[in-house]
């Protein structure tokens, strides 16, 4: 959470507690060590490694929530299809219908298109924050153990040769955003589904615009 | 939310410290310091320096994740010395370099935390284990531990 997205009595409150603290004389390696000193210092913790969403939070709705679709394609069933602007994945079916999973995708400037096929697939993949994270966030471990928590979520389908994967996520409320990096997240539920559906070579079209 | 709970703890916590005047004294909250006799498992000399750091919720994966640590050597992790003998790393959460004493607790643990409350408070870690270069810590907040794991420094070379 940014401090901008932090309600305004607790900025205030905040602001008025670390002054008082900050009142103190004490020597500067004494108030150094009662933190936080500046109290417009980020605190974002964006992918929040470790977090486990609450019961319930991966049950999506609305458009988000996986389902049965009418889809006109020509690719073949089996086929991945990503619209990136509508931040749906498509598992084609065949006769016009296709399985709809909602997903987060890249920010503005992370968003791609191409053709690639699934590399690898992995359970509980392992998390390596990347070397801008470190830089915003040093207290990070530069290696996570995949499991219940981790951001890259239950599992991960590498895509071709890129660095960009579908994968799992443990903060299923960015579903239907643009927050990536280029990967596309799904809950874990919806990815392990995926997962399962789909085997090594399956092709993957990445669209930026739907087709009409 | 959660951080700006814990920000507003922290500055209660020194808002209270600024009443009671008692940055110097040796109890903080009303809550005397207890001196254990047991030696710490790790002085803040032998945690200067540059280490990998991974992290690892399940204990089957502590072998890989230190195997893994090591290799983010090229990214490491580095502790500096302190002016008051305790030594330059983070808190959980925040990008800002604090310093951070090594102290025993009054349950014989050996904890890293800043000065101002007691050994084995929200905002240290606990040395759970030193074994030649691997040193194994962890947060004693729960949401901390929760988020984390437990957390490993693996010394790369140099210093």
């Amino acid at each position: 959470m940014t401090q901008q997205q932090m309600p305004f009595w607790t900025r205030f409150v905040l602001g008025l507690l670390v002054a008082a603290g900050l009142s103190v004389a004490a020597t500067s390696a004494d108030a150094q060590a009662r933190k936080p000193q500046d109290p417009q210092e980020e605190w974002d913790i964006e992918d929040q490694p470790g977090y486990v969403p609450p019961a319930g939070a991966e049950s999506l709705v609305g458009p988000w929530e996986k389902q049965l679709v009418y889809f006109r394609t020509n690719e073949a069933p089996g086929t991945i299809v990503v619209h990136t602007s509508e931040r749906h994945l498509y598992l084609v079916q065949g006769n016009n219908r296709a399985i709809r999973y909602g997903i987060g995708v890249g920010r503005e400037g992370f968003q791609w298109k191409g053709l690639v096929s699934i590399s690898r697939k992995q359970e509980w993949p392992d998390w390596r924050p990347p070397p801008e994270m470190i830089q915003r966030q040093p207290y990070l471990p530069r290696f996570m153990a995949g499991g219940p928590g981790n951001p890259m979520g239950a599992r991960a389908l590498y895509l071709g040769a890129t660095v960009y994967r579908i994968h799992g996520t443990n903060q299923p409320q960015t579903i239907g955003t643009n927050v990536s990096s280029g990967c596309f997240r799904l809950v874990n539920p919806d990815v392990i589904d995926l997962y399962e559906r789909v085997p090594l070579g399956t092709k993957v079209v990445v669209r930026q615009a739907a087709s009409i | 939310m959660l951080v700006g709970r814990r920000i507003l703890a922290l500055g209660a916590c020194a808002a209270m410290l600024a009443l009671a005047g008692c940055a110097a004294d040796d109890r903080v909250l009303g809550v005397p310091s207890v001196r254990s006799t047991v030696p710490p498992k790790i002085t803040a000399e032998q945690l200067v320096g540059r280490w990998g750091l991974g992290a690892y919720h399940r204990d089957t994966d502590r072998a890989r994740t230190i195997t893994q640590a090591r290799q983010q050597c090229g990214n490491a992790y580095v502790i500096t010395k302190g002016t008051n003998g305790g030594v330059m790393m983070h808190v959980a959460d925040s990008s800002d370099l604090f310093e951070l004493q090594v102290r025993v607790g009054g349950d014989g643990n050996t904890y890293l935390g800043p000065d101002g409350q007691p050994a084995g408070s929200e905002w240290d870690r606990e040395i759970v284990s030193v074994e030649q270069d691997i040193i194994t810590a962890r947060w004693v907040d729960k949401d901390n531990v929760d988020r984390y794991g437990t957390m490993v420094f693996v010394r790369c070379g140099g210093r």
